[in-house]
This record gives C-alpha cells, structure tokens and sequence, in this order.
C-alpha cells in the first residue's frame, strides 16, 4: 500500500499547501512544533527508508556476504545482472503474473460488485462471503492453495471426479506443469485478493444515484444497456486506479508461489522477489541481491511514473 | 432472467465460500481415514483430537499472538505517528513545509521490498534482528498514511481550530481533541488497512528474525506444513486455528471494516 498509490490525491493536496490559511502563530514556534510533531516519523523514516535507501546503494557495489563486506567491484553486480538469464527470467515471470491476474481482477472485481449491487436484501451476505478470504493470512491462502490443487485428493481434482468432469483415473498436475502451474496460483490470488477490488467497486456502484438508472429505464433501456452505457462508465475513474495498483502490488508477488510451487517447475514460475532473496539469504550474496533490487525498485518507479501519467490525464479529460 | 442472477449469485458465493467450508469440515475429520471421493472429507468420524495435539504440541497460538501484538502496535504507532506528521504538514505553518512535503512523498515511491536487502543489513547493525522492535519499527514510516490524513486533516475548518486559540486552546488540545475526533473515519480506515498490512507481512519477519519464539504466522505456519504433507486433517487445523481469531474479529468489525476498504478507494 505504500508505493505511489494516490498520485492524484497527493497532487490535489499539493496544490493545497500554499492556499490554506493555517494556524496563527508566530514563524520560530510553529517551526518548533512542527519540528516536534514530525520527529517522530522523521526518525523511523530516515533510519528505516532513507538510510538502506543509501545503504544499498553501496552494497550494491560490493561483494557483501551475510557477515560482512568482502571487496569492491564497481559495477560489477550491476554488469553480471544485465547477463543473467535467471534475472530476466525471473522479471518476465512476475510480469506474466501482472499480465494474467490484473484483467481477470477487475473482470472478477466487477461481477461480485454487481451481484452483491443487485441483491439489496442479502448484501451483506455476499459482502462477507466475497471479502472474507482477503483477511486470511498470505501463508492460509497459500497452504490452502496447496492443498486445493493436489493432485488425486486435492479440492478441485476431486471435485472434477465427482462431476465427472475428469475421467476416474485422470489427474490433472496442476502444480508440477507451468502453465497450469499459472492458472492454479492466479485462481488463489483471485479468490484471496479479490474481496478488496470488490469492495471499492460496490461502493463507487452505491455512489451512483438511482435516479440516473430510473431515467434511463423509462427511457426503455434494458439491464444490459444500463450496465455497459451508465454502470461501466461511471466506473471507470476508480478501474483506473485499482489497474494500476493491482499492476504494482502484483509485481511483487512472492508468498503464494513460493508455497505453491517453490518457484518450480525448474524455476519456471520463480518471481523476481523470491530470486532476490534466494540470491542474498541463500547464496549469501547481499551486494548482488541489491543490485538486483534497485533494478526491481527502477521497473516499480517507471510503473508508478505511469499511473501519475494515467491519473493525471484523467484529471485533465 | 431473475433465476439466472440468482444461480450465478449463489454459484459465486458457493465457490468463494467452498475453500473455507473444506478447510473447517476436514479439520475436524479423524485423521488417517481413506479418502476416495470429496464426499469423505464430509462424512464422519469427526474428532477433534489434533486441535489438541496442535496447540499443546507446537507454537502455533504464540505465532497467533504475535502476528496479532505486532498488528496492533504497528496500527498505533503508524497512526500515532502519521497522525501527528499529516497534522503539522496540515495546520503548522512552518518554513520548508513544501520540501517536507516531497520528501515524504518520495517515500510513496520507495516500494518496501526493494530496500529490504540494505534493510536487512542496516537492522544487523542497529542490532534489532531477533527482536519485536526489530518487527515493529522498519515497518512504521508510512508516508501514504501522512498524506492521506494530511489531506483530511486539510478539511477541517481553520475557524474551529482558531477559536479553540481563542479560547486558550494549545496545539496539543487542537490535536488531541478537535483534529483526531473529526477525521475518525479516515483513522479507522488507515487503522484497518495498517492491521491488514501486517498481519500478513511476510518478507519482512522471513528476513529478520531465526528465533522461533518470534514467528508471526505467515512465518511460523510453513515450518509446520513440511512435516505434514501426506495428510490433510492436520495442515486444515493448522490454517483453522490460525484463522478462526481473524475471522471472528471480521465478523464483529465487518461494518467498519467494509467501510474502512471502500473509504481507502474513494481518493484514488
């Protein structure tokens, strides 16, 4: 939640700073007080972010190893990433991640929205059934995953045997073959994350007037209509802002794929974050795990680059 | 076409609940039964014989208690901390205010795991590792919460707080007793998604921390999955004891919560 989530928000309150009339005192207290009030953020900030921020920096140029610096080689780490196969590989990977989970996330989002929109008597029924996954721990969800997609007694390949949707003897691998190994960590992600994006879309439903739909249906417009002509295009503000959020957060996917598969098959499903931490804790290679890092903080920096560009634009239609 | 939304409604809400309904139902299976088809999970004997065996056997209710001790007092002090923060950049009228305000967000743009390396490191010399400080404190910066309630805080008439001046009101009773009850709902929002964040912080307890008495769940529950793979009755009471307490305190707070979650969106 903590990357550059609320650019419009923040520019808005930018623009703030300078017209608000404050609180009167005189220039010297209120530096005294506001000095006050922010030092308490101000120390854990600079020793928590700021200070590893230009830690890594250095480590990144050093052979570091989990007890100690070792030696400096310059560039080094960085010109070793730039050839190293498994580093893309994992980057692509957390990127089939984003490419594969962000659409069915608002598409899924949508529809639970509009099911729990539509049945005002049961409402909170569906809210607590579609948002109760979403506060399991990450290590519930990714157990649970698990065990779901099991091969011969595992949830859904039973379920297929007994709907007879798989033959008696069939089993599908779900987690030892790649692309099902995808499909079964994306439908996890899905059930368990999606109960946030439902949420913030029910809400911005509620916030329509329902004078606008009673119009549109003396009108003569059919349900379809009201929901791809008025539903969907109120809507699109906040799609906007979950796709880019969902984007970010699911580029740095770990947990669920590491219980799920480990990464595996033959590292096929590995994402750069758990690379990342394989190469420092693992390998005992910091300086190298650095490097990569700041790789991974320029891609997260160029994808919130973009949202400020999105959002701003849509601040300008 | 009304049947047709009813059925895809309750097909959804039967999918989503399914998981949650097998973990509970085959947790309190017997263990070491033959399973052949679904429906054995759901038939009898039931027993609740390994709920005993993992709570009295393993540290699964001390990694609960931690996952929930650290949740809480992240949740306080970030608020505590970005409450006071988002204030002064708010109502303090104090030279190099706009710096301040890039400087914090930058933070925005410094996403927690690409600094967890260097962070690692900079904990070791700070001597933290292997502590609840060492849990607690890298986590607390959060300047989206600054800047959110700045932005709220932002609302709160200049008239009220100078009348309060007036009247001989400080600062501190501005703070405590005019800006905090006025921008409770956007506090209890931060407050929810802050317990949210932590509660299943993963990366960050992985890294830090060996000793197993300081486990938080999503820590603590792998350790105990390896051995238990072949059978499913203990991994389900597992995930059951780990999650009932959550579940619970979703089922009392679901207003606030759900309330909480859709406030979060509404600046976006």
């Amino acid at each position: 939640m903590n990357s550059a989530d609320f650019a419009v928000f923040t520019v808005k309150s930018a623009s703030h700073m300078g017209r608000l009339a404050l609180m009167k005192m005189n220039k010297l207290r209120a530096d005294v007080q506001a000095l006050l009030f922010l030092l308490p953020f101000l120390v854990v900030y600079f020793l928590f972010t700021i200070w590893p921020m230009i830690k890594g920096v250095e480590m990144s140029f050093y052979k570091w190893t989990l007890i100690k610096k070792m030696k400096y080689v310059g560039l080094g780490n960085y010109e070793r990433m730039f050839q190293d196969h498994d580093f893309w590989a994992s980057i692509w990977h957390s990127t089939i991640f984003v490419i594969i989970t962000t659409p069915l996330m608002i598409v899924l989002a949508i529809i639970l929205a509009l099911i729990a929109n539509r049945n005002s008597r049961l409402q909170r029924f569906y809210r607590s059934v579609f948002f109760i996954p979403s506060i399991l721990s990450v290590a519930v969800a990714s157990f649970l995953g698990l065990f779901v997609f099991q091969p011969y007694t595992g949830l859904v390949n039973s379920m297929l045997h007994l709907v007879k949707l798989l033959p008696d003897g069939a089993e599908i691998f779900w987690l030892t073959e790649t692309n099902l190994a995808w499909i079964a960590i994306s439908l996890l992600t899905l059930w368990w994350t999606v109960g946030f994006n439902f949420i913030l879309y029910l809400s911005a439903m509620q916030d329509v007037p329902d004078e606008v739909y009673e119009a549109a249906r003396l009108d003569g417009a059919t349900d379809a209509q009201l929901f791809w002509r008025i539903t969907l295009p109120l809507l699109s503000p906040i799609t906007k802002t979950i796709t880019m959020l969902q984007i970010i957060a699911s580029f740095k996917v770990f947990m669920q794929i590491y219980v799920m598969t480990g990464g595996g098959p033959l590292d096929q499903t590995r994402p750069v974050i758990q690379l990342i931490w394989q190469t420092g804790f693992r390998k005992n290679d910091l300086g190298y795990a650095s490097a990569m890092s700041y790789m991974l903080f320029a891609i997260l920096l160029v994808l919130s680059g973009l949202q400020y560009w999105v959002n701003n634009r849509k601040e300008a239609n | 076409m009304k049947w047709f939304y009813r059925i895809i409604s309750m097909f959804m809400a039967v999918l989503f609940a399914f998981p949650l309904v097998w973990m509970l139902v085959v947790s309190i299976k017997k263990e070491g039964m033959k399973i052949t088809s679904v429906v054995d999970w759901f038939t009898p004997p039931y027993s609740l014989s390994v709920y005993h065996e993992i709570i009295t056997g393993t540290k699964l209710i001390q990694w609960s208690w931690n996952s929930f001790f650290i949740a809480v007092c992240v949740t306080l002090l970030t608020l505590v901390i970005a409450a006071m923060a988002g204030f002064a950049m708010s109502k303090v009228p104090f030279r190099y205010r706009m710096f301040m305000f890039f400087f914090i967000l930058a933070g925005l743009l410094i996403p927690g795991e690409a600094i967890l390396i260097p962070l690692y490191q900079v904990a070791k010399d700070l001597g933290i590792l292997n502590s609840y400080m060492g849990l607690i404190f890298p986590v607390l910066a959060s300047p989206f919460a600054i800047i959110v309630l700045k932005s709220f805080f932002d609302g709160v008439p200049n008239d009220l707080l100078e009348s309060v001046q007036i009247d001989g009101g400080g600062i501190w009773r501005i703070f405590l007793s005019i800006m905090l009850p006025l921008t409770r709902p956007a506090l209890v929002s931060i407050a929810i998604l802050t317990f949210i964040g932590s509660w299943n912080n993963f990366l960050w307890p992985f890294l830090s921390v060996t000793d197993d008495n300081l486990f938080t769940l999503p820590m603590g529950i792998p350790t105990l999955m390896n051995q238990y793979t072949e059978d499913y009755v203990k991994p389900m009471v597992i995930n059951t004891v780990a999650s009932l307490p959550i579940m619970l305190l979703f089922l009392i707070f679901e207003r606030q919560i759900i309330k909480g979650v859709s406030l979060s969106g509404i600046k976006g």
